[in-house]
């Protein structure tokens, strides 16, 4: 049974391209058929994540004009043989697509793949409703700030309003530093405020900069932080159940390590 | 010494801290709920003065601690006041 899955925020900037990009390939590492949708047309960046923009030849508003095949315009991984790639346009806007022809677009994928997922563009407009309007489900990406969760709040309303089941949620940037000190919203308070299943935690890190530098996904790296956070998010979706969170511990400074061992602080705990 | 001591071994952070997620949660909670209600301070103020002058026909109101507000509830949005009162008028004793 093949599944499409929007990754959308309202907010801009929160992590919606690295979450789709760092998703899609976990999920295809476990063997699954992947195809991975750039719905942000005009301000295309998926391909730039994935390290895949010398390989654009047709995007997706070709493929809906019917300028060439649906297979023309999916570009293959090389790195991992199961993920594709469908582009947006750069050179045209959302109004190139309507709801109705990405439906039909996400329906000829769905043949092919286990799982369609699109990456939504910022805002709430007809570039939200083209990429949601195909979904079988919707995970929000929200970083813990009160602009980005009341964004996603209205998303949320937003789904519901269009059918799709119950939202899942993945909280991006999370800092168990600041979490511990009082000055971060964690998980918990997040999720009294938002009310939707929780299904991924990822720590603020530099490893995502320095992947989207390379166009080499987190996941990639089996001893990324963000990398694992993915894998294990791709592992719930994929149905897996009770995956312990990775981003609730602390990491470990040059003073914490000291701290503990001349006994003056507990042994590392989980910070939450 | 002791806040030298602290900084060290805190990785720059005070041992109190300055918990500003409280401030944080407080506000999403209001903003959420006006978001979806889209009245605006000056209409919240006019209900809140037509609730107090209906509460003032039968009660001597406490005017400095009312409070009105917008809460999410389980099934929706409430608007939840609480009117402190002096003492209940003759007249309301009289009327029931």
């Amino acid at each position: 049974m093949s599944e499409c899955i929007v990754v959308t925020s309202g907010k801009g900037g929160v992590g919606k391209t690295t979450t789709t990009a760092n998703l899609g390939v976990a999920l295809a590492l476990l063997g699954k058929k992947v195809v991975v949708v750039d719905a942000d047309i005009g301000l295309r960046n998926l391909d730039v994540i994935l390290g895949l923009e010398n390989r654009i030849v047709y995007d997706l508003v070709h493929v809906i004009e019917g300028e060439c095949r649906l297979r023309q315009a999916l570009i293959k991984d090389k790195r991992v043989d199961t993920l594709f790639l469908l582009p947006a346009a750069q050179t045209r806007d959302k109004n190139a697509v309507s709801p109705e022809a990405m439906r039909t677009l996400v329906a000829q994928l769905k043949a092919d793949f286990d799982y369609v997922i699109i990456d939504c563009p910022a805002g709430i407009e007809q570039g939200f409703k083209n990429a949601i309007a195909g979904a079988d489900r919707a995970i929000i990406v929200v970083t813990p700030e009160v602009s980005s969760i009341r964004d996603a709040d209205r998303i949320i309303g937003l789904v519901e309003a269009a059918e799709l089941p119950e939202p899942q949620l993945i909280v991006n940037r999370f800092r168990a530093k600041m979490v511990k000190r009082g000055d971060m919203m964690n998980k918990d308070d997040i999720l009294e405020i938002l009310a939707i299943p929780l299904i991924g935690m990822v720590p603020d890190h530099e490893d995502v900069i320095v992947s989207a530098n390379r166009g080499m996904p987190a996941v990639f790296d089996e001893k990324s932080i963000v990398g694992e956070a993915y894998r294990r998010i791709a592992r719930r979706v994929n149905g897996e159940k009770d995956i312990p969170f990775v981003a609730l511990e602390e990491p470990d400074t040059f003073w914490s390590v000291m701290k503990r061992w001349i006994g003056l602080a507990p042994s590392k705990e989980v910070a939450q | 010494m002791s806040s030298l001591f602290d900084r060290l071994f805190s990785g720059g952070r005070s041992a109190s801290g300055t918990g500003s997620k409280e401030d944080a949660k407080s506000r999403l909670k209001i903003l959420l709920v006006h978001d979806q209600v889209d009245l605006t301070p000056n209409q919240m103020n006019a209900m809140k003065a037509e609730i107090l002058e209906v509460i003032a026909r039968y009660c001597e109101v406490d005017r400095e601690h009312v409070d009105v507000r917008l809460e999410k509830a389980d099934n929706g949005i409430s608007v939840v006041s609480s009117v402190p009162v002096r003492r209940v008028t003759t007249r309301a004793v009289e009327a029931t």
